[in-house]
């Protein structure tokens, strides 16, 4: 029997999702765990493995088609059969303009058995791939029979797509479309400036106790291993968990006619990844210690440069406050964009060396982390906004371990 | 070719016929009585035993292939036992009268021989040097199991030592005397002047005249016996062995006390079958063997059949023939015959002769008959005789016993150590010399005219200018193999070198230009178009101790001289347990332009072979330097050269070939150039097209090419490549050979093997077609060319940008060219 093949729900809010790629074609004989195409919701992507065997006997959807969730993509089946319309294909309304799609009655016997059924990729570029959390389904080879090779991977990486031969060398550009991350990230970010009055104070904070927490910590890793990886920026999320526990009104949602203010604190880190900028949240990091909640943060930024984050997690509404840490990169002072609907964003900075008063009017050079505090006024005020930044200054500042 | 030499049309045209003087058969007419003014006694017993202990312990190791058993003993041999049940006489008569420095070369069938000649040698030599020679050997291990509880003297120490020595050596045991590395048919002891026996039939055809050529050029004491069967004279090698050793030259231009013919004695063991074919009668047509000799030479090799059931004749026809050799009249060709009464094998059912005929050998069995002579001469008593061939039993039934007992007699521990017989295959010496002494030479090496000749060449490709240098200005790469050649005459007085045109011509490709006037004949000479049998002596003089230059002009010759490249010189050192070195360098050069038989590079064929150490320099440094190496080592080389750069200039060691001595161990390969983006592995003269590809990937497509010469096959260092290909991620590897089975493909092999994880793309292999060489002008068909690099980097590897395949390197031409056996 023909069984439909559909496009699972991937979160409670997912409503549709894009086919980026089919590896599989109309008539392909398919196995149980084949992959048949990926996809992609707003910020993960995903591959779909067949559980059926049988003969790919029809697509619904192309790729680049955006998909309603549980609609039928594909039907597989024994070749003699006629097929009717699937009754839950019927049922779902495929109402995105420009997806293709068709009522099948029969289907053709396999003619082109030699199709590319798996990915081709060379060890090296499989190995180039994993290094930086690539998911190669999304990945075009550009190698001999279509062999992803490391060039492919290094475009990846770079955001460079691979130039066909055609196109000439004096071209003073190379045209790419938008990948569908980049769409998304576009839309939510313009969308947050338009949408919203936000605007950023700065404050620095004296992390002579942060850094010499950090040494202890380093010093006594003997005894737990997960203590030896923990972070500034970890220290700087926990001191900012404590701080928002002491000032609600931070760690809210802004839904136009109403403010939903939360009592456990979800919080979002944004992390880069070779597909684009992704912001996890971690639930209920207000009940986790400082072992927890590194373990926690390193957990979803790796789930997320390997594609394999739960998209429930990344939504916007999914985080209740956020922290964006450049300081790794020498950033001194930068303004955050609010993930709406959140109420605030924390820039973590670099640390700077500057000359303050050690006691007794003796200055020496102290080091001092920026913070920057995106908040939307509508939700908040500039007072609250202020006195919260230096909550978390007074946390950091008073940061025992 | 000597110009010393006319050959004048008025002479050699006259008409005139030849005329054969007789050749004596079966002429030995003498009665006991008649020789008992020249054996003692003592002589004339130790004749009947030595035939008794052959003919037991042959029979011995019959019924132990036979019935699993030897008086009450069990055993199972599943090894070979070729044996020579009823040839004692033969073995012994030929045996009796050598020393030490007498060297025997046998057959698969040369137990009786070896035996005989331990015997004998045990016969002459006092008891000391005798104990020191078991003492020393491999450390005493064998002379212990034997001495332990030996009640006697050393004479019969000796005696146990012998056939104990050689029964653990068949049973492939540690003990025996080469490990259990050589077995029945290739054991041997050279301290008593037994020299190898030969599994492959005639095999010691041309190897025993590279000994007497040892013999002969280093002036050592003694003479040299090739025991074949007669079978062999259907073989090549032996033909070619025999018109090695007779050549004029010895005679009429090699000078002073080396004038004069080889100390040889080609010695076939005529037992009138070759395993089942019967040579006079059937498979050969010479109905008497000893009427080749009439067309060898005019001296018809003072060839002679003698009556080798006779003990006495044999004795009798030794005696003489060595005088025929003190006055420097070899080589000598016997006709020694002689009747197997066992099979050719225990698995012989005697299919192809009567039983009327075996019984009719055996009624003049050469034990019984010489017995009984003895026996009616009064020289003993019928009771002594049984004596001895009783104690013969008892003596055997003992060494068997030790033998089998795998605590005193263990084969190598392979389990504790697996790559023992690895640890065999080569000696890995280094030796300035083979021998001290001075090296005889003709002329001062400053003064030698090329010699002279290269103070004034450019020893880099450019001048200080950057300007190329004319060819007429450069020096060449056949100059680096010259320097190396020349030098080495001048430091190891056994160094000799032959081939064809080696002299006069200065070698086919004139690398040996300036030889001829630094060496006397006998270090350089002209060989017979004879490649197996340049070869075979080439092994002979290096298994005795010389160092040899053997060239076989084209490589496509190798092919004639396949035995002995890939039966011969590769074993003997692992087969002799490593007792004996085999400093041999085989010049073997790579052809083009002249077609289908002159243009192969098969250096594929010999890395396949172990044993064998393969090079192949592209450049004259490396030439030198490689050459070098080749000649301080201890090991076999087959050495190649391309006919294509014979005189092409040093282009990537900038500061040009040095004047002075260096040394390239084998086995390093060499970066030629760096590069990031693909590794291009090249085997030889391929190297040239190589850079001029990789010029192009650079200026067209930005890739920057790293490029290694690979210089030596075997042994080959695969660390550098691995981590070039780590960085670059792509190789493509190419050579003149025909790509299928070449030996690129191996590498190829090993490559995915050891950076699988490293790889972009598959290893990709650009050799020749698998076609015959066609005439020089197509030839760009045939050969890699440098627009085949790019093809196959595209199809295979990394698709270059608008680039135009020419030469189809695709998946789907692979697949047709196999299917189709091209």
């Amino acid at each position: 029997m023909a069984v439909a093949v559909i496009m699972p729900k991937q979160g409670q809010s997912v409503e549709t999702c894009i086919i980026t790629k089919w590896f599989k074609k109309k008539g392909d004989k398919i196995s149980i765990g084949d992959i048949l195409f990926s996809y992609e919701t707003d910020k993960a992507a995903f591959d779909l493995e067949s559980t059926m065997e049988g003969i790919l006997l029809d697509i619904y959807f192309e790729e680049g088609a955006e998909v309603p969730v549980l609609a039928d993509v594909a039907i597989i089946g024994n070749p003699e059969e006629a097929i009717e319309e699937s009754p839950s294909f019927k049922d779902s309304k495929a109402s995105i303009a420009s997806t293709p799609s068709k009522a099948v009655k029969a289907v053709n016997a396999v003619k082109d058995a030699d199709t590319v059924s798996k990915i081709r990729i060379s060890p090296r570029a499989r190995h180039l791939a994993e290094s930086k959390g690539l998911n190669i389904n999304n990945i075009k080879g550009s190698g001999p029979n279509g062999r992803i090779i490391t060039r492919d991977i290094e475009n990846a990486v770079s955001g460079d797509l691979f130039v066909p031969n055609n196109i000439q060398k004096t071209a003073e550009y190379t045209e790419k479309p938008l990948s569908n991350v980049r769409k998304l990230i576009a839309k939510a970010m313009h969308s947050s400036l338009q949408n919203s009055a936000q605007l950023t104070h700065h404050m620095s904070a004296d992390v002579r106790s942060l850094l010499e927490a950090r040494q202890r910590i380093k010093r006594n890793q003997t005894s737990d291993k997960s203590q030896q990886d923990i972070t500034l920026n970890d220290m700087v999320c926990w001191c900012v968990i404590q701080a928002l526990l002491k000032f609600p009104e931070a760690n809210s949602h802004f839904l136009d006619d109403h403010i939903n203010t939360f009592n456990k604190v979800h919080l979002g880190l944004a992390v880069d990844t070779p597909r684009g900028l992704m912001v996890p949240s971690v639930k209920n990091s207000d009940e986790m210690d400082l072992v927890k909640l590194s373990k926690e943060l390193k957990s979803i930024a790796e789930s997320c440069k390997k594609g394999s984050i739960n998209p429930e997690l990344i939504q916007s509404t999914s985080a209740t406050f956020t922290v964006s840490n450049l300081g790794n990169y020498g950033v001194e002072m930068f303004t955050p964009v609010i993930n709406l609907p959140q109420v605030a964003i924390l820039g973590v900075c670099t640390i700077i060396n500057r000359p303050a008063d050690t006691g007794n009017n003796i200055f020496g050079f102290v080091p001092y982390m920026g913070l920057s505090l995106t908040y939307d006024h509508r939700a908040i005020d500039g007072g609250p906004a202020t006195l919260f930044l230096k909550e978390i200054k007074d946390q950091i500042e008073a940061f025992r371990y | 070719m000597p110009k010393s030499q006319n050959i004048n049309p008025k002479i050699i045209r006259q008409p005139k016929f030849i005329e054969f003087g007789k050749i004596p058969v079966n002429q030995y007419n003498k009665s006991i009585e008649d020789e008992k003014h020249i054996y003692s006694r003592e002589d004339f017993i130790r004749i009947y035993h030595d035939m008794v202990v052959i003919r037991e312990f042959e029979t011995m190791l019959n019924l132990i292939k036979t019935t699993n058993e030897y008086n009450g003993i069990a055993y199972n041999h599943p090894g070979p036992a070729h044996l020579s049940i009823g040839q004692e006489a033969s073995a012994v008569g030929m045996a009796f009268t050598l020393s030490i420095d007498d060297f025997i070369f046998g057959s698969h069938r040369s137990h009786g021989e070896i035996l005989a000649k331990g015997l004998s040698a045990i016969h002459s030599l006092d008891e000391d040097t005798l104990y020191s020679v078991m003492k020393n050997y491999f450390g005493g291990s064998t002379l212990k199991v034997v001495e332990k509880g030996f009640q006697g003297n050393i004479k019969d120490l000796s005696i146990n030592f012998l056939l104990y020595g050689a029964l653990a050596e068949i049973f492939a045991r540690e003990n025996g005397f080469n490990k259990g590395l050589g077995g029945s048919m290739h054991a041997f002891f050279t301290p008593f002047g037994i020299y190898p026996n030969n599994a492959i039939v005639g095999g010691s055809g041309d190897i025993s005249v590279g000994a007497a050529l040892y013999k002969k050029i280093n002036r050592k004491p003694g003479i040299v016996v090739c025991n074949i069967g007669d079978a062999s004279m259907g073989c090549g090698p032996v033909w070619e062995g025999i018109c090695f050793a007779t050549m004029d030259q010895y005679k009429t231009l090699w000078e002073g006390e080396y004038k004069g013919g080889l100390p040889l004695i080609f010695n076939f063991m005529n037992n009138l079958y070759g395993m089942g074919g019967q040579t006079c009668g059937e498979t050969m047509g010479f109905d008497i063997l000893a009427r080749v000799g009439a067309g060898v030479n005019p001296e018809s090799m003072h060839a002679e059949r003698v009556d080798g059931y006779n003990p006495l004749a044999v004795i009798d026809a030794f005696r003489r023939k060595r005088q025929i050799l003190k006055e420097k009249k070899g080589p000598v060709l016997l006709d020694t015959l002689t009747y197997r009464i066992s099979g050719h094998s225990p698995s012989d059912a005697s299919s192809y002769r009567s039983k009327e005929e075996i019984e009719a050998w055996q009624k003049e069995d050469s034990i019984l008959a010489y017995g009984k002579s003895l026996i009616s001469a009064e020289i003993v008593k019928q009771e002594e005789l049984e004596n001895i061939t009783s104690d013969t039993k008892e003596l055997l039934t003992h060494i068997l016993k030790l033998s089998i007992n795998d605590e005193l007699t263990p084969r190598i521990d392979l389990k504790k150590d697996p790559d023992f017989i690895g640890t065999m295959m080569f000696s890995n010496g280094s030796a300035d010399k083979m021998e001290d002494g001075i090296p005889e030479v003709l002329i001062p090496l400053d003064e030698n005219p090329h010699v002279k000749s290269l103070k004034n060449k450019e020893r880099f490709f450019k001048d200080k200018d950057g300007k190329p240098v004319s060819k007429a200005k450069l020096y060449q790469f056949r100059d680096g193999i010259f320097e190396a050649v020349i030098d080495r005459f001048y430091k190891d007085p056994t160094l000799a070198a032959w081939g064809e045109e080696n002299r006069d011509w200065g070698g086919a490709f004139a690398v040996y230009r300036g030889l001829t006037e630094a060496l006397p004949y006998h270090r350089l000479f002209n060989s017979p178009i004879s490649e197996g049998a340049i070869v075979g002596t080439a092994i002979g003089y290096g298994m005795c101790g010389g160092r040899v230059i053997a060239e076989i002009m084209y490589c496509d010759f190798l092919g004639r001289s396949g035995d002995e490249v890939f039966n011969q010189l590769p074993k003997w050192q692992a087969m002799s347990g490593n007792m004996i070195k085999m400093p041999v360098v085989i010049r073997v050069s790579v052809g083009s332009k002249y077609g289908a038989q002159h243009s192969q590079d098969w250096s594929s064929l010999t890395a396949h072979i172990p044993g064998l150490k393969v090079v192949f320099p592209a450049t004259p440094y490396d030439a030198k330097g490689l050459m070098n190496s080749a000649l301080q080592g201890t090991d076999p080389v087959i050495f190649f050269e391309s006919q294509r750069i014979y005189d092409i200039g040093e282009m990537f060691h900038t500061e040009g070939v040095p004047e002075g001595y260096y040394e390239i161990p084998f086995g390093e390969p060499d970066i030629k150039r760096a590069g990031n983006d693909i590794t291009i592995l090249s085997i030889g003269a391929t190297l040239y097209p190589v850079i001029k590809a990789a010029d192009i990937l650079l200026e067209k497509y930005g890739l920057s090419a790293e490029i290694i010469d690979a210089r030596s096959l075997v042994p080959f260092n695969y660390e550098p490549v691995i981590n070039s290909v780590k960085k670059t991620g792509r190789i493509l590897l190419t050579s003149d050979a025909s790509s299928r089975g070449s030996f690129l493909k191996e590498m190829a092999q090993t490559i995915t093997e050891l950076a699988f994880d490293h790889l972009d793309a598959p290893p990709v292999v650009v050799g020749s077609r698998n076609w015959i060489t066609p005439a020089y002008e197509m030839e760009e068909y045939f050969f890699p060319q440098v627009d085949w690099f790019l093809d196959a980097i595209h199809q295979r590897i990394l698709p270059l940008k608008d680039h135009q395949v020419k030469t189809d390197f695709s998946a789907n031409k692979s697949i047709r060219l196999n299917k189709n056996g091209i």
